[in-house]
């Protein structure tokens, strides 16, 4: 009887041990799904595809979280066919999130890019409608332009720095700015032209 | 106690009921009917949705309304932690999609998404809230930062100053116009802090233009201008002879003759009037004792009428060299000159080059007062209660409110 008991608890033993062996956390598929978040990260998914990005870090806290709930259980009872299941398919989520904040970084990239080149032929038209403006002409007003001039030229240099830093918004937001005001400018001085017949010879 | 069901028994529930029905009635007595109807009754319910689909169809409604406020951009740890356990929560769905579970066991993962249901709605309204304060935050800090710019730049304009500030304005301008943008599209976090960038640049062009005209409010420079402008009149009264102040701050001309005060004409001065003349183009008009040195009729100025001053005068030049000397301005700096007192040209401009401008009615009158050697005193202000003083006085407070 006593050999009975003994060879069911060893048996016992055997199928638990065995059970606690085949259940082990799938490592690597959840190193590479919070790789692929991360790199999803990179590509700027958080800036240019927030919603989709928020999805894919509450999947990759659900996967976390089912982790460390089959962790917490007894060893044979542990299943992680489910985390396995939520690492795949955050991994495959993640790569397409990459790849549409890619493409939206693109897109931003060039409508960036676009705005600067607006922006620096509005700067440039003021300079040549300055260029033009008579000698003559009301002097203190050519002084007041020339500083916003040289204020918008220098702000130019900035939209630069901001597509180098990859921040496309901001370099949007400064080119649409320097547009804006560079449009209000020639309106003056074309305004003031209209007013000039003659010009003045002065030192001062 | 629940069991796992093959995916490949989940067949039509009424196909199951049909099965059994014809097994029921070809193999069994009719006492084992009751349990085999329990049976049937117990494999329908348990082939009956787990969870409500309104209630999943609620949760995906607050999620949608949780993007499109765009929770994942302005609360992304209250919209993580929403997006996480409903994710945990699809999972264990699935899951208990493919358990057979008995009638009186407990629906956990029901009451879980009823609780993630009301947090969702409370983050939504959360959420909302709070873009709602930042938004009104944004909103009143672009108005505020609009106000004050436009105060500066009407003051900066009234005074003819604009060069004091230089590029400065522009560049708070240009950084009002992204906030906007920003505010536009709803980012009102980013339209925040460039407004905060351009309070402070606001708040350093408020201290360089208190720093340059400070001395408007400098009681011992009010009191030399005061002096300066009290010998003028003696010198007139004592010679009987006609006598010109020009009050800047007042952009006045006043004309004295035997020290009483005839007449008085408004001026305009140089784009950057209220400054001191030291160097040529700086657009200053200068301040000090100058003489009528000569007398131009229409032949001989643009302006209509001209009286030419004695600028630079001894003191001028010794201030000049001593800030050559200390460096603050270039060494190929030139001390300039050519300073009129005169009429208008054809451009009627709004300002000079540092002349005083009259219209031509006035100058005529001037004109036809005063002769070769009348002097004329130039002062930035003779009262301490001046309108720089009031206006800088107003641009602090403003800045202090903001």
């Amino acid at each position: 009887m006593k050999s009975m008991r003994q060879s069911a608890g060893f048996v016992i033993l055997l199928i638990l041990t065995a059970a606690a062996g085949c259940a082990k956390p799938p490592s690597d598929a959840i190193e590479a799904a919070e790789q692929a978040v991360k790199n999803a990260r990179e590509k700027g998914a958080n800036v240019y595809v927030p919603e989709e990005y928020a999805k894919l870090e509450g999947k990759l806290t659900a996967l976390k979280q089912e982790l460390a709930e089959q962790e917490g259980k007894f060893a044979p009872f542990q299943d992680y066919g489910k985390v396995e299941e939520l690492a795949t398919s955050t991994a495959q989520e993640a790569a397409m999130v990459a790849s549409a904040a890619s493409q939206k970084k693109e897109e931003a990239k060039a409508a960036a890019l676009q705005a600067q080149q607006v922006a620096q032929e509005a700067v440039t038209s003021v300079h040549d409608l300055l260029a033009r403006a008579p000698v003559g002409k009301d002097r203190a007003a050519i002084e007041s332009i020339k500083s916003d001039i040289e204020a918008l030229t220098a702000a130019l240099t900035q939209i630069q720095g901001s597509i180098d830093r990859e921040d496309y918004q901001a370099a949007q937001a400064q080119a649409k700015a320097i547009d804006e005001k560079s449009r209000a400018i020639s309106a003056e001085i074309q305004d003031a032209m209209a007013k000039v017949k003659a010009g003045k010879r002065s030192l001062k | 106690m629940r069991w796992r069901r093959s995916r490949r028994e989940n067949v039509p529930s009424n196909e199951i009921n049909m099965k059994l029905i014809n097994f029921q009635r070809s193999s069994f007595l009719p006492v084992a009917s009751v349990p085999i109807s329990l049976l049937i009754w117990f494999s329908v319910i348990s082939c009956t949705p787990t969870v409500p689909s309104d209630l999943i169809a609620a949760i995906e409604d607050i999620d949608y309304r949780l993007i499109t406020i765009g929770a994942p951009r302005l609360a992304p740890d209250a919209y993580t932690a929403f997006a996480a356990q409903w994710a945990a929560l699809k999972v264990r769905m699935q899951t208990d999609d493919d358990l057979i579970r008995w009638p009186w066991e407990a629906n956990h993962i029901e009451d879980e998404l009823r609780q993630l249901l009301a947090h969702g709605d409370t983050t939504l309204a959360r959420v909302q809230a709070e873009q709602a304060a930042l938004r009104r935050t944004a909103e009143t800090a672009i108005a505020k930062l609009d106000e004050r710019l436009s105060a500066l730049s009407s003051q900066v304009s009234s005074w003819g100053s604009h060069l004091v500030l230089g590029k400065e304005l522009t560049h708070t301008d240009l950084l009002l116009k992204q906030a906007r943008l920003f505010f536009q599209q709803r980012d009102y976090a980013r339209s925040l802090d460039i407004t905060a960038r351009a309070v402070e640049t606001l708040d350093v062009q408020t201290a360089t233009l208190t720093r340059d005209l400070q001395r408007y409010a400098d009681a011992r420079q009010i009191a030399r201008w005061q002096t300066m402008a009290r010998q003028t009149v003696e010198w007139s009264r004592i010679h009987h002879a006609p006598a010109i102040i020009v009050n800047k701050v007042d952009r006045e001309l006043l004309l004295y003759e035997n020290g009483k005060m005839t007449s008085s004409y408004p001026v305009r001065l140089g784009y950057n009037g209220l400054k001191a003349k030291l160097v040529q183009g700086d657009g200053a008009t200068p301040e000090g004792r100058y003489h009528i040195t000569a007398m131009k009729g229409e032949r001989d100025t643009p302006f209509y009428r001209a009286l030419l001053l004695d600028y630079p005068n001894a003191e001028d030049q010794r201030r000049f060299l001593a800030a050559r000397r200390a460096g603050t301005i270039p060494q190929t700096a030139s001390i300039g000159g050519h300073i009129e007192i005169h009429g208008m040209d054809s451009t009627e401009a709004s300002q000079t080059l540092g002349c005083i401008m009259l219209n031509n009615q006035h100058i005529q009158t001037v004109f036809s007062r005063v002769t070769i050697g009348t002097p004329v005193t130039i002062v930035g202000a003779l009262t301490k209660h001046n309108p720089v003083t009031v206006a800088l006085t107003g641009l602090q407070q403003r800045r202090d409110a903001s």
